[in-house]
Protein backbone atom coordinates (compact mmCIF):
# COMPACT_ATOMS: atom_id res chain seq x y z
CA UNK A 1 0.00 0.00 0.00
CA UNK A 2 3.11 2.45 0.92
CA UNK A 3 4.97 1.18 -2.10
CA UNK A 4 2.10 2.11 -4.01
CA UNK A 5 1.44 5.52 -2.59
CA UNK A 6 4.99 6.22 -3.32
CA UNK A 7 5.28 5.39 -6.77
CA UNK A 8 1.80 7.72 -7.27
CA UNK A 9 3.94 10.74 -5.63
CA UNK A 10 7.02 10.15 -7.62
CA UNK A 11 4.87 10.18 -10.81
CA UNK A 12 3.12 13.21 -10.03
CA UNK A 13 6.86 14.43 -9.36
CA UNK A 14 7.63 13.60 -12.68
CA UNK A 15 4.61 15.50 -14.27
CA UNK A 16 5.39 18.64 -12.23
CA UNK A 17 8.83 18.57 -13.22
CA UNK A 18 7.49 17.75 -17.13
CA UNK A 19 5.25 20.66 -16.79
CA UNK A 20 6.97 23.22 -15.30
CA UNK A 21 10.45 22.61 -17.38
CA UNK A 22 7.84 22.74 -20.64
CA UNK A 23 6.85 26.24 -19.20
CA UNK A 24 10.68 27.33 -18.73
CA UNK A 25 12.47 25.52 -21.90
CA UNK A 26 11.00 28.32 -24.61
CA UNK A 27 11.64 31.22 -23.04
CA UNK A 28 15.48 29.90 -22.76
CA UNK A 29 18.25 31.32 -25.78
CA UNK A 30 21.22 29.48 -26.00
CA UNK A 31 24.62 30.55 -27.22
CA UNK A 32 27.82 28.18 -27.83
CA UNK A 33 26.35 25.52 -25.51
CA UNK A 34 28.65 23.34 -23.14
CA UNK A 35 27.18 20.23 -21.78
CA UNK A 36 27.41 22.06 -18.35
CA UNK A 37 25.44 24.92 -19.78
CA UNK A 38 22.23 22.83 -18.99
CA UNK A 39 22.68 22.81 -14.84
CA UNK A 40 21.46 26.69 -15.19
CA UNK A 41 18.08 25.31 -16.14
CA UNK A 42 18.26 22.00 -13.72
CA UNK A 43 19.01 24.37 -10.67
CA UNK A 44 16.49 27.06 -11.46
CA UNK A 45 13.78 24.62 -11.47
CA UNK A 46 15.03 22.05 -8.92
CA UNK A 47 15.84 25.17 -6.70
CA UNK A 48 12.21 26.18 -6.76
CA UNK A 49 10.99 22.85 -5.59
CA UNK A 50 13.77 22.62 -2.99
CA UNK A 51 13.13 26.48 -1.89
CA UNK A 52 9.57 25.72 -0.81
CA UNK A 53 11.15 22.69 1.58
CA UNK A 54 13.68 24.86 2.79
CA UNK A 55 11.57 27.96 3.32
CA UNK A 56 8.84 25.91 4.96
CA UNK A 57 11.36 24.10 7.35
CA UNK A 58 12.74 27.56 8.28
CA UNK A 59 9.64 28.33 9.73
CA UNK A 60 8.76 25.40 11.20
CA UNK A 61 11.98 25.59 12.53
CA UNK A 62 11.31 28.88 14.17
CA UNK A 63 8.23 27.89 15.47
CA UNK A 64 9.71 24.25 17.07
CA UNK A 65 12.35 26.79 18.67
CA UNK A 66 9.64 29.41 20.01
CA UNK A 67 7.83 26.44 21.29
CA UNK A 68 11.14 24.27 23.30
CA UNK A 69 13.04 27.81 23.45
CA UNK A 70 15.84 26.36 22.46
CA UNK A 71 17.96 29.18 20.76
CA UNK A 72 19.50 28.63 16.73
CA UNK A 73 23.02 27.93 17.68
CA UNK A 74 22.49 25.29 20.24
CA UNK A 75 20.27 23.76 16.79
CA UNK A 76 23.61 24.77 14.88
CA UNK A 77 25.86 23.37 17.37
CA UNK A 78 23.88 20.22 16.76
CA UNK A 79 23.84 20.12 12.94
CA UNK A 80 27.94 20.74 12.95
CA UNK A 81 28.11 17.98 15.72
CA UNK A 82 26.33 15.66 13.49
CA UNK A 83 28.92 16.48 10.36
CA UNK A 84 32.08 15.60 12.50
CA UNK A 85 30.52 12.19 13.49
CA UNK A 86 29.69 11.70 9.89
CA UNK B 1 61.94 21.10 -16.80
CA UNK B 2 64.42 23.38 -16.06
CA UNK B 3 65.22 23.96 -12.51
CA UNK B 4 65.51 27.68 -11.34
CA UNK B 5 68.20 27.53 -8.70
CA UNK B 6 68.59 31.01 -7.03
CA UNK B 7 71.36 31.79 -4.30
CA UNK B 8 69.87 32.97 -1.40
CA UNK B 9 72.26 33.45 1.74
CA UNK B 10 75.36 31.47 0.56
CA UNK B 11 73.03 28.46 0.11
CA UNK B 12 71.60 27.67 -3.39
CA UNK B 13 67.79 26.86 -3.09
CA UNK B 14 66.24 24.92 -5.96
CA UNK B 15 62.50 26.58 -7.06
CA UNK B 16 59.61 23.94 -6.00
CA UNK B 17 58.27 21.80 -8.51
CA UNK B 18 54.54 22.64 -9.34
CA UNK B 19 52.17 20.10 -9.09
CA UNK B 20 51.40 18.63 -12.34
CA UNK B 21 47.81 18.09 -11.54
CA UNK B 22 47.21 21.60 -10.83
CA UNK B 23 46.74 23.74 -13.29
CA UNK B 24 42.69 24.16 -14.05
CA UNK B 25 42.35 27.24 -12.19
CA UNK B 26 44.16 30.25 -13.54
CA UNK B 27 43.70 31.79 -10.40
CA UNK B 28 46.41 29.49 -8.33
CA UNK B 29 49.09 26.21 -8.78
CA UNK B 30 50.41 24.48 -6.44
CA UNK B 31 53.87 23.77 -5.53
CA UNK B 32 56.02 20.75 -3.46
CA UNK B 33 59.20 21.73 -1.60
CA UNK B 34 60.67 18.21 -1.30
CA UNK B 35 62.27 17.70 2.13
CA UNK B 36 66.15 18.72 2.76
CA UNK B 37 66.82 15.60 4.90
CA UNK B 38 64.90 12.26 5.20
CA UNK B 39 63.80 13.81 9.11
CA UNK B 40 61.86 16.84 7.42
CA UNK B 41 58.11 16.43 5.60
CA UNK B 42 57.61 18.17 2.10
CA UNK B 43 55.80 21.37 2.15
CA UNK B 44 52.97 22.15 0.26
CA UNK B 45 52.50 25.79 -1.35
CA UNK B 46 50.20 27.46 -3.27
CA UNK B 47 50.69 30.49 -5.63
CA UNK B 48 47.87 32.66 -5.80
CA UNK B 49 46.96 35.42 -8.04
CA UNK B 50 46.21 38.98 -7.01
CA UNK B 51 42.58 38.59 -6.92
CA UNK B 52 42.61 34.83 -4.99
CA UNK B 53 44.76 36.65 -2.62
CA UNK B 54 42.31 39.31 -1.83
CA UNK B 55 39.22 36.64 -1.75
CA UNK B 56 41.50 34.44 0.71
CA UNK B 57 42.55 38.15 3.16
CA UNK B 58 38.92 38.04 3.90
CA UNK B 59 37.84 35.12 3.72
CA UNK B 60 40.55 34.35 6.54
CA UNK B 61 38.81 36.83 8.87
CA UNK B 62 35.47 34.93 8.17
CA UNK B 63 34.13 32.72 11.37
CA UNK B 64 32.40 30.25 9.65
CA UNK B 65 36.10 29.63 7.88
CA UNK B 66 37.99 29.36 11.06
CA UNK B 67 35.33 27.01 12.33
CA UNK B 68 36.00 24.94 9.44
CA UNK B 69 39.70 24.91 9.97
CA UNK B 70 39.44 24.52 13.63
CA UNK B 71 37.23 21.24 12.86
CA UNK B 72 39.64 19.41 10.69
CA UNK B 73 37.40 19.93 7.55
CA UNK B 74 39.52 22.30 5.44
CA UNK B 75 43.39 21.53 5.57
CA UNK B 76 45.55 23.73 7.61
CA UNK B 77 46.24 26.77 5.94
CA UNK B 78 48.30 29.75 6.50
CA UNK B 79 49.62 33.30 4.05
CA UNK B 80 53.64 33.08 4.21
CA UNK B 81 55.57 36.18 4.26
CA UNK B 82 57.13 37.01 1.13
CA UNK B 83 60.84 36.98 2.81
CA UNK B 84 59.65 33.05 3.28
CA UNK B 85 62.51 31.76 0.93
CA UNK B 86 60.54 29.32 -0.72
CA UNK B 87 57.85 31.05 -1.36
CA UNK B 88 59.78 34.14 -3.04
CA UNK B 89 61.02 31.07 -5.14
CA UNK B 90 57.62 30.48 -6.38
CA UNK B 91 56.69 33.74 -6.42
CA UNK B 92 59.11 34.18 -9.76
CA UNK B 93 55.87 32.75 -11.34
CA UNK B 94 53.89 36.05 -11.15
CA UNK B 95 51.70 35.20 -8.00
CA UNK B 96 50.86 38.30 -6.03
CA UNK B 97 50.96 35.36 -2.79
CA UNK B 98 52.03 32.29 -1.36
CA UNK B 99 50.04 29.87 0.92
CA UNK B 100 51.61 27.26 3.26
CA UNK B 101 48.88 23.47 3.66
CA UNK B 102 49.57 20.63 5.73
CA UNK B 103 50.85 18.07 3.60
CA UNK B 104 48.41 15.14 3.72
CA UNK B 105 49.88 11.99 4.59
CA UNK B 106 49.35 10.83 1.12
CA UNK B 107 47.28 11.80 -1.87
CA UNK B 108 44.28 9.79 -2.88
CA UNK B 109 41.58 9.43 -6.20
CA UNK B 110 38.09 9.14 -5.67
CA UNK B 111 38.30 5.88 -7.88
CA UNK B 112 40.34 4.50 -4.55
CA UNK B 113 37.18 4.76 -1.76
CA UNK B 114 35.22 2.45 -0.69
CA UNK B 115 31.26 3.54 -0.99
CA UNK B 116 31.21 5.52 2.58
CA UNK B 117 34.36 7.22 1.94
CA UNK B 118 33.08 8.55 -0.89
CA UNK B 119 29.31 9.43 0.71
CA UNK B 120 31.90 11.29 3.69
CA UNK B 121 33.61 12.82 1.39
CA UNK B 122 30.02 14.17 -0.26
CA UNK B 123 28.78 15.08 2.86
CA UNK B 124 31.74 17.32 3.52
CA UNK B 125 31.54 19.34 0.32
CA UNK B 126 27.80 19.47 0.61
CA UNK B 127 28.44 20.93 4.64
CA UNK B 128 31.26 23.25 3.57
CA UNK B 129 28.64 24.71 0.41
CA UNK B 130 26.13 25.41 3.08
CA UNK B 131 27.96 27.04 5.73
CA UNK B 132 29.78 29.04 2.85
CA UNK B 133 26.07 29.88 1.24
CA UNK B 134 24.88 30.86 5.18
CA UNK B 135 27.70 33.15 5.31
CA UNK B 136 27.73 34.83 1.73
CA UNK B 137 30.05 32.81 0.23
CA UNK B 138 30.39 29.82 -1.77
CA UNK B 139 32.80 27.15 -4.05
CA UNK B 140 33.16 27.48 -7.17
CA UNK B 141 33.31 23.76 -7.84
CA UNK B 142 32.60 20.71 -6.81
CA UNK B 143 35.56 18.65 -7.63
CA UNK B 144 36.26 14.70 -5.52
CA UNK B 145 39.99 15.75 -6.08
CA UNK B 146 39.42 18.93 -3.42
CA UNK B 147 38.67 16.17 -0.47
CA UNK B 148 41.88 14.47 0.68
CA UNK B 149 42.41 12.04 3.33
CA UNK B 150 44.14 12.63 6.96
CA UNK B 151 43.74 9.07 8.05
CA UNK B 152 40.21 7.72 8.17
CA UNK B 153 38.77 11.73 7.75
CA UNK B 154 38.49 13.45 5.11
CA UNK B 155 39.23 17.03 4.34
CA UNK B 156 38.68 19.61 1.73
CA UNK B 157 42.65 20.84 0.41
CA UNK B 158 41.54 23.50 -2.40
CA UNK B 159 41.38 26.77 -0.12
CA UNK B 160 40.82 29.04 -3.19
CA UNK B 161 37.20 27.17 -4.02
CA UNK B 162 35.98 29.48 -1.51
CA UNK B 163 34.34 32.58 -3.53
CA UNK B 164 32.18 35.85 -2.08
CA UNK B 165 28.38 34.74 -3.42
CA UNK B 166 26.86 37.06 -5.56
CA UNK B 167 23.19 37.84 -4.84
CA UNK B 168 21.28 35.39 -7.82
CA UNK B 169 24.44 33.10 -8.66
CA UNK B 170 23.30 29.61 -9.32
CA UNK B 171 25.59 26.71 -7.26
CA UNK B 172 27.82 26.67 -9.86
CA UNK B 173 29.12 23.43 -9.02
CA UNK B 174 25.53 21.79 -8.48
CA UNK B 175 26.74 19.41 -12.07
CA UNK B 176 30.23 18.26 -11.19
CA UNK B 177 28.90 17.38 -7.77
CA UNK B 178 26.25 14.94 -9.16
CA UNK B 179 28.84 13.67 -12.11
CA UNK B 180 31.73 13.22 -9.38
CA UNK B 181 29.73 12.14 -6.10
CA UNK B 182 26.80 11.33 -6.60
CA UNK B 183 26.15 9.42 -9.65
CA UNK B 184 28.54 6.91 -8.42
CA UNK B 185 27.02 6.63 -5.18
CA UNK B 186 23.68 6.27 -6.51
CA UNK B 187 24.98 3.44 -9.20
CA UNK B 188 26.47 1.19 -6.09
CA UNK B 189 23.35 2.02 -3.84
CA UNK B 190 20.76 1.40 -6.03
CA UNK B 191 22.20 -0.91 -8.78
CA UNK B 192 25.09 -2.58 -6.92
CA UNK B 193 27.49 -1.46 -9.58
CA UNK B 194 30.92 -1.40 -9.09
CA UNK B 195 31.45 2.45 -9.36
CA UNK B 196 35.05 2.68 -9.08
CA UNK B 197 36.07 1.54 -12.48
CA UNK B 198 33.80 3.95 -13.96
CA UNK B 199 35.64 6.74 -12.01
CA UNK B 200 39.08 5.30 -12.94
CA UNK B 201 37.68 6.41 -16.72
CA UNK B 202 35.35 8.83 -16.24
CA UNK B 203 38.19 11.08 -14.13
CA UNK B 204 36.02 14.30 -14.58
CA UNK B 205 33.16 12.56 -13.18
CA UNK B 206 29.66 10.26 -15.24
CA UNK B 207 28.12 13.14 -17.13
CA UNK B 208 24.30 12.95 -16.64
CA UNK B 209 23.86 11.51 -20.39
CA UNK B 210 25.91 8.56 -19.35
CA UNK B 211 24.58 8.17 -16.18
CA UNK B 212 21.03 8.01 -17.22
CA UNK B 213 21.76 4.54 -19.80
CA UNK B 214 22.38 2.90 -16.59
CA UNK B 215 18.65 3.76 -15.02
CA UNK B 216 16.21 2.17 -17.54
CA UNK B 217 12.55 1.13 -16.85
CA UNK B 218 11.20 1.35 -13.40
CA UNK B 219 15.11 2.30 -12.31
CA UNK B 220 14.54 5.65 -12.64
CA UNK B 221 12.24 6.24 -10.43
CA UNK B 222 14.20 5.30 -7.34
CA UNK B 223 15.63 8.03 -4.91
CA UNK B 224 17.05 10.71 -6.63
CA UNK B 225 17.56 9.72 -10.02
CA UNK B 226 14.65 11.48 -11.90
CA UNK B 227 15.86 14.92 -10.31
CA UNK B 228 19.69 14.53 -10.78
CA UNK B 229 19.97 12.36 -13.28
CA UNK B 230 16.93 11.84 -15.79
CA UNK B 231 15.76 15.28 -15.69
CA UNK B 232 19.50 16.96 -16.40
CA UNK B 233 20.34 14.11 -18.97
CA UNK B 234 16.80 15.47 -20.68
CA UNK B 235 18.02 18.96 -20.85
CA UNK B 236 21.57 18.23 -21.64
CA UNK B 237 20.07 15.97 -25.02
CA UNK B 238 17.78 18.72 -25.51
CA UNK B 239 20.59 21.47 -25.48
CA UNK B 240 22.45 19.16 -28.09
CA UNK B 241 19.69 18.78 -30.35
CA UNK B 242 19.26 22.85 -30.37
CA UNK B 243 22.83 23.42 -31.10
CA UNK B 244 23.68 20.68 -34.08
CA UNK B 245 20.69 22.37 -35.81
CA UNK B 246 21.58 26.28 -34.36
CA UNK B 247 24.81 27.05 -36.07
CA UNK B 248 24.81 30.80 -34.94
CA UNK B 249 25.62 31.66 -31.32
CA UNK B 250 23.22 33.27 -29.37
CA UNK B 251 23.06 34.98 -25.62
CA UNK B 252 22.31 33.04 -23.34
CA UNK B 253 20.37 34.56 -20.40
CA UNK B 254 21.61 33.44 -17.18
CA UNK B 255 18.42 33.20 -14.45
CA UNK B 256 19.17 34.53 -11.18
CA UNK B 257 18.36 32.48 -8.17
CA UNK B 258 17.68 33.29 -4.69
CA UNK B 259 19.46 31.85 -1.45
CA UNK B 260 16.68 29.67 -0.39
CA UNK B 261 17.07 28.37 -4.23
CA UNK B 262 20.36 27.32 -3.79
CA UNK B 263 20.57 26.32 0.06
CA UNK B 264 17.61 24.28 -0.54
CA UNK B 265 19.17 22.43 -3.24
CA UNK B 266 22.19 21.67 -1.13
CA UNK B 267 20.32 20.78 2.00
CA UNK B 268 18.14 18.71 -0.47
CA UNK B 269 21.25 16.64 -1.54
CA UNK B 270 23.00 16.37 2.11
CA UNK B 271 19.41 14.53 2.51
CA UNK B 272 19.27 12.38 0.01
CA UNK B 273 23.41 11.11 0.23
CA UNK B 274 23.03 10.86 3.86
CA UNK B 275 19.96 8.48 3.28
CA UNK B 276 21.76 6.37 0.28
CA UNK B 277 23.35 2.76 1.62
CA UNK B 278 24.95 -0.34 0.52
CA UNK B 279 24.47 -3.96 2.29
CA UNK B 280 28.26 -5.27 2.58
CA UNK B 281 27.43 -8.96 1.79
CA UNK B 282 29.73 -11.71 2.52
CA UNK B 283 32.99 -11.87 -0.05
CA UNK B 284 35.56 -13.41 -0.12
CA UNK B 285 38.09 -11.22 2.67
CA UNK B 286 34.85 -9.24 4.34
CA UNK B 287 34.96 -12.06 6.94
CA UNK B 288 38.79 -12.72 6.67
CA UNK B 289 38.87 -12.00 10.48
CA UNK B 290 37.00 -14.76 11.25
CA UNK B 291 36.87 -17.34 8.11
CA UNK B 292 41.17 -17.10 8.09
CA UNK B 293 42.47 -20.33 8.06
CA UNK B 294 45.35 -20.17 10.88
CA UNK B 295 45.11 -21.57 14.51
CA UNK B 296 44.86 -19.51 16.87
CA UNK B 297 49.00 -20.18 18.24
CA UNK B 298 50.17 -19.74 14.64
CA UNK B 299 48.13 -16.87 14.17
CA UNK B 300 49.34 -15.35 17.47
CA UNK B 301 53.40 -15.96 15.93
CA UNK B 302 52.04 -14.42 12.86
CA UNK B 303 51.54 -11.31 14.54
CA UNK B 304 54.31 -11.36 16.81
CA UNK B 305 56.24 -11.58 13.51
CA UNK B 306 55.55 -8.69 12.21
CA UNK B 307 55.06 -6.69 15.34
CA UNK B 308 58.83 -7.30 16.07
CA UNK B 309 59.89 -6.08 12.89
CA UNK B 310 57.37 -2.88 12.51
CA UNK B 311 58.26 -1.72 16.07
CA UNK B 312 62.33 -2.42 15.91
CA UNK B 313 62.62 0.84 13.82
CA UNK B 314 60.50 3.88 13.66
CA UNK B 315 58.57 3.97 10.28
CA UNK B 316 56.67 6.62 8.53
CA UNK B 317 54.29 4.94 6.06
CA UNK B 318 53.55 1.26 6.17
CA UNK B 319 51.81 0.04 3.28
CA UNK B 320 49.40 -3.08 4.37
CA UNK B 321 48.84 -4.30 0.21
CA UNK B 322 45.84 -7.48 0.78
CA UNK B 323 45.21 -5.80 4.06
CA UNK B 324 41.95 -7.65 3.93
CA UNK B 325 39.76 -6.15 7.00
CA UNK B 326 43.16 -4.69 8.20
CA UNK B 327 43.58 -6.98 11.33
CA UNK B 328 47.85 -6.43 10.65
CA UNK B 329 46.93 -2.36 9.62
CA UNK B 330 45.67 -2.31 13.51
CA UNK B 331 48.72 -4.26 14.65
CA UNK B 332 51.56 -2.17 13.28
CA UNK B 333 49.25 0.93 13.41
CA UNK B 334 51.28 2.43 17.08
CA UNK B 335 54.46 1.94 14.98
CA UNK B 336 54.03 4.76 12.17
CA UNK B 337 52.54 8.07 11.08
CA UNK B 338 50.39 6.48 8.75
CA UNK B 339 49.26 2.78 7.54
CA UNK B 340 48.24 2.93 3.68
CA UNK B 341 45.82 -0.19 3.44
CA UNK B 342 45.23 -1.56 0.43
CA UNK B 343 42.73 -4.54 -0.51
CA UNK B 344 40.98 -5.10 -4.17
CA UNK B 345 37.55 -6.78 -2.27
CA UNK B 346 35.47 -3.07 -2.05
CA UNK B 347 33.84 -4.92 0.85
CA UNK B 348 36.58 -5.35 2.73
CA UNK B 349 37.68 -1.78 2.49
CA UNK B 350 34.28 -1.00 3.02
CA UNK B 351 34.57 -2.33 6.68
CA UNK B 352 37.85 -1.12 7.85
CA UNK B 353 36.76 2.20 6.93
CA UNK B 354 33.01 2.25 9.08
CA UNK B 355 35.53 0.71 11.89
CA UNK B 356 38.51 3.13 11.48
CA UNK B 357 36.10 6.13 11.16
CA UNK B 358 34.74 5.59 14.67
CA UNK B 359 38.52 5.29 16.15
CA UNK B 360 39.00 9.06 17.06
CA UNK B 361 42.89 9.38 16.23
CA UNK B 362 43.05 6.86 13.50
CA UNK B 363 46.08 6.72 11.72
CA UNK B 364 45.02 4.36 8.55
CA UNK B 365 43.63 4.85 5.02
CA UNK B 366 41.75 2.14 3.49
CA UNK B 367 41.68 1.84 -0.31
CA UNK B 368 39.97 0.09 -2.47
CA UNK B 369 42.58 -1.32 -5.33
CA UNK B 370 42.90 -4.31 -7.47
CA UNK B 371 47.17 -5.00 -6.79
CA UNK B 372 47.50 -6.45 -10.51
CA UNK B 373 46.24 -3.53 -11.99
CA UNK B 374 47.21 -0.74 -9.30
CA UNK B 375 46.07 3.31 -10.28
CA UNK B 376 48.15 4.70 -13.47
CA UNK B 377 49.29 7.97 -14.09
CA UNK B 378 46.32 9.74 -15.95
CA UNK B 379 44.42 12.73 -17.30
CA UNK B 380 46.63 15.26 -19.23
CA UNK B 381 50.07 14.35 -19.73
CA UNK B 382 49.54 10.82 -18.01
CA UNK B 383 50.74 12.62 -15.02
CA UNK B 384 47.66 14.29 -13.85
CA UNK B 385 46.89 11.88 -11.80
CA UNK B 386 49.62 10.03 -10.44
CA UNK B 387 50.23 6.45 -10.33
CA UNK B 388 49.60 4.73 -7.19
CA UNK B 389 53.08 3.49 -6.64
CA UNK B 390 54.69 7.24 -7.72
CA UNK B 391 53.41 9.30 -4.88
CA UNK B 392 54.66 8.44 -2.06
CA UNK B 393 57.43 5.57 -1.33
CA UNK B 394 57.01 3.57 1.72
CA UNK B 395 59.23 2.32 4.83
CA UNK B 396 57.83 -0.97 5.36
CA UNK B 397 55.45 -2.87 3.16
CA UNK B 398 53.14 -6.15 4.26
CA UNK B 399 52.55 -8.76 1.64
CA UNK B 400 50.88 -11.10 3.86
CA UNK B 401 49.34 -14.23 2.33
CA UNK B 402 49.13 -12.42 -0.82
CA UNK B 403 51.37 -13.51 -3.14
CA UNK B 404 49.59 -16.81 -3.95
CA UNK B 405 47.11 -14.95 -5.41
CA UNK B 406 49.22 -12.82 -7.41
CA UNK B 407 51.08 -15.92 -8.94
CA UNK B 408 47.77 -17.99 -9.54
CA UNK B 409 44.65 -15.72 -9.73
CA UNK B 410 46.30 -12.65 -11.92
CA UNK B 411 49.15 -15.02 -13.53
CA UNK B 412 51.80 -12.69 -12.58
CA UNK B 413 55.12 -14.72 -11.94
CA UNK B 414 56.53 -14.26 -8.51
CA UNK B 415 59.54 -12.85 -10.07
CA UNK B 416 57.69 -9.84 -11.78
CA UNK B 417 56.21 -9.36 -8.61
CA UNK B 418 59.62 -9.00 -6.55
CA UNK B 419 60.56 -6.93 -9.02
CA UNK B 420 57.50 -4.44 -8.40
CA UNK B 421 58.24 -4.55 -4.30
CA UNK B 422 61.88 -4.20 -4.82
CA UNK B 423 60.86 -0.59 -6.54
CA UNK B 424 59.52 0.53 -3.48
CA UNK B 425 62.70 0.29 -2.14
CA UNK B 426 61.26 -0.74 1.18
CA UNK B 427 61.71 -3.35 3.94
CA UNK B 428 59.17 -6.37 3.23
CA UNK B 429 57.75 -8.41 4.96
CA UNK B 430 56.21 -10.97 2.82
CA UNK B 431 54.02 -14.39 3.52
CA UNK B 432 54.64 -17.22 1.61
CA UNK B 433 51.91 -19.67 1.08
CA UNK B 434 53.01 -22.96 0.25
CA UNK B 435 51.51 -25.67 -2.26
CA UNK B 436 50.72 -27.65 0.77
CA UNK B 437 48.50 -25.00 2.46
CA UNK B 438 44.52 -25.97 1.54
CA UNK B 439 44.09 -22.39 0.69
CA UNK B 440 46.71 -22.49 -2.20
CA UNK B 441 45.11 -26.20 -3.02
CA UNK B 442 41.49 -24.78 -3.69
CA UNK B 443 43.17 -21.99 -6.14
CA UNK B 444 44.56 -24.92 -7.73
CA UNK B 445 41.50 -27.40 -7.62
CA UNK B 446 39.78 -26.61 -10.87
CA UNK B 447 42.92 -25.04 -12.67
CA UNK B 448 44.38 -26.70 -15.67
CA UNK B 449 47.98 -24.88 -15.21
CA UNK B 450 49.37 -26.17 -11.82
CA UNK B 451 52.18 -23.57 -11.56
CA UNK B 452 54.83 -25.64 -11.38
CA UNK B 453 57.69 -22.79 -10.82
CA UNK B 454 55.49 -21.69 -7.55
CA UNK B 455 57.58 -23.77 -4.72
CA UNK B 456 59.29 -21.97 -1.42
CA UNK B 457 62.71 -22.94 -2.95
CA UNK B 458 62.26 -21.16 -6.38
CA UNK B 459 61.00 -18.07 -4.30
CA UNK B 460 63.69 -17.90 -1.88
CA UNK B 461 66.19 -17.89 -5.36
CA UNK B 462 64.51 -15.42 -6.40
CA UNK B 463 64.23 -12.85 -3.77
CA UNK B 464 67.90 -13.61 -2.70
CA UNK B 465 68.29 -11.95 -6.12
CA UNK B 466 66.94 -8.39 -4.97
CA UNK B 467 66.66 -8.41 -0.94
CA UNK B 468 68.66 -9.86 1.74
CA UNK B 469 67.06 -11.70 3.60
CA UNK B 470 66.94 -10.27 7.70
CA UNK B 471 64.92 -13.17 9.21
CA UNK B 472 62.22 -16.02 8.70
CA UNK B 473 59.92 -18.27 10.52
CA UNK B 474 57.94 -21.14 9.36
CA UNK B 475 54.38 -21.18 10.52
CA UNK B 476 51.35 -23.43 10.37
CA UNK B 477 53.65 -26.38 10.25
CA UNK B 478 55.95 -25.39 7.48
CA UNK B 479 52.95 -25.07 5.23
CA UNK B 480 53.83 -21.18 5.36
CA UNK B 481 57.11 -19.13 5.39
CA UNK B 482 56.95 -15.86 6.84
CA UNK B 483 60.50 -13.38 5.70
CA UNK B 484 61.44 -9.98 6.86
CA UNK B 485 63.12 -9.09 3.40
CA UNK B 486 65.39 -5.62 3.05
CA UNK B 487 66.34 -4.54 -0.72
CA UNK B 488 69.48 -5.11 -1.70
Amino acid sequence: MNKRKGLTAKLLLTIQICLVSNLFFPSIAFAYVDPGSGSVIVTTILGLIAAIGYTFRKYFYKVKRMITGKKAEEDQDEEDQDQDNE
Amino acid sequence: MRKIKIKIMNRVKTKPEANAGSFRDPANRVYEVAPESSGEKARILRGLSEDALTIYQQLSGEAFFQKALAAGHVVQTELLEADDENASLVMIDGWAGVLEHEAVPFVTYPYEWSFSMLKDAALLQLHLIEKSLENGWTLKDATTYNIQWIGPRPVFIDVPSFQPWKEGEPWVGYRQFCSMFLTPLLLRAHLDIDHLPILRSYIDGIPPTEAAKYFTGSKRFKKGVLSHIIFPAKVENSIARRERDDAPARQRITRKQSKAMVLGLVQSLSRLVRKLSIEIKHTDWSQYYKTHSYEEADFSAKKAFVTKHASTTKQEHIWDIGCNTGTFSKVSSKYCSQVISVDGDHNAVEQLYLAEKMNAGSNILPLVMNLSNISPGQGWGGSERQAFDQRRKPDLVFCLALIHHVRMSANIPNAFFLKWLHSLQAGVILEFVNREDEMVMKLLTNKKEQYEDYSLDQFIKEAEQLFTIKDRESLKDGKREIFYLTPR
